[in-house]
């Protein structure tokens, strides 16, 4: 008779979908009824008596699962908004990308066509340029939507480590990148006034150390 | 169930807080105890008390927690918060203050001792 206890709730809960909180729901009351049924059995009942009586004592909890229902349309929602959230932040990534890859420009125009002012005008273009982008990418890193659990489910914990990772490793993507234009141009501005072409180069190995002072002091901050 | 059931679940949560001060229970057993006290008169629908179950731990006046049962079935128990116990105080100073009203308001007037006073 039990089984059948547990195919009437399941057929209540059957329009319902089965989210954490509905299963749990679910499996609460079947837990309860059948501990009702066992009590009216040995109580004297018959089987058939005690089922009629358990299911009776349901009530109408059409309430009930309408809230339950409620609560995983507003997880709906908020994964709507969460879409809207990463489109921003594709943008927010095109237009930086751009402004890097952009940002030499001056200063090669200036230089093909021989012009003067390579260093007064195309370097301080050049790093505005690269400020702006790595400012949109910082910005949107730490904007980003941060994940919090709706749910405290294994996929849900999940999910928020995955976005919590992403998160602190984006940051470092936007700060490493920056770091490598900046690099770059330093070695091209610097070798094209001093041409010093022998020595510049340097300046790699020197910023590779800086990187790699700044994942230190971002692996002993976490 | 003739007496006036709809009187009483108006007290509902403080019926079911009432059962978790002395110890955690869960579902069943907290209905059961509400039977027995009223000698099989008054018991809950099992809607009435999931729902009111939610609304409690939702207002934070109950947790709650999956037993764990060796044989058969887990149990879900709740357990009273320190909220809960505060919002049992009140609700039971309420109904104190409620139910003397109202006894002073339904209590006939005995109009033959006030001609003569």
């Amino acid at each position: 008779m039990q089984y059948r206890i547990r195919e009437h709730v399941e057929e209540l809960f059957e329009d319902t979908p089965p989210t954490k909180k509905a299963v749990e729901l679910q499996e609460e009351m079947i837990q309860n009824l059948n501990d009702k049924y066992n009590d009216l059995v040995s109580g004297g009942k018959t089987p058939e008596a005690a089922y009629n009586i358990t299911v009776a004592g349901i009530g109408d909890i059409g309430g009930l699962l309408s809230q339950v229902q409620s609560e995983s349309i507003e997880m709906e929602e908020y994964m709507v908004e969460n879409e809207m959230g990463r489109q921003k932040s594709a943008l927010f990534t095109a237009v930086s990308v751009m402004l890097y890859i952009l940002s030499p420009l001056a200063l090669i125009v200036m230089a093909i066509f021989g012009s003067g002012n390579v260093a007064r005008v195309g370097i301080p273009v050049m790093f505005v340029m690269v400020a702006l982008a790595t400012g949109l990418l910082i910005y949107n890193s730490m904007t980003k939507p941060k994940y919090y659990k709706k749910d405290d489910t294994m996929v849900e914990e999940f999910r928020e480590w995955q976005a919590d990772t992403q998160g602190k490793r984006g940051l470092r993507k936007a700060i490493s990148s920056a770091l490598w234009t900046v690099i770059v141009c330093a070695y091209f501005v610097i070798s094209f006034l001093t041409f010093a072409w022998h020595v510049t180069w340097i300046i790699f190995l020197v910023g590779a150390a800086i990187e790699a002072f700044i994942n230190i002091a971002y692996t002993i901050k976490k | 169930m003739t007496i006036a059931s709809d009187l009483i679940r108006g007290h509902t949560d403080t019926i079911i807080l009432a059962r978790l001060m002395g110890e955690d229970n869960y579902g069943y057993e907290i209905n059961k105890s509400i039977q027995q006290k009223t000698d099989g008169k008054y018991e809950l629908k099992e809607a009435t008390l999931y729902t009111a179950f939610r609304r409690l731990e939702g207002a934070g006046c109950i947790s709650s927690y999956w037993g764990d049962e060796q044989t058969g079935a887990r149990r879900r128990y709740y357990k009273i918060t320190d909220k809960g116990r505060d919002t049992y105080a009140t609700l039971i100073e309420e109904w104190a203050s409620a139910k003397s009203m109202i006894d002073k308001l339904i209590e006939a007037q005995d109009i033959s001792l006030e001609r003569k006073g």
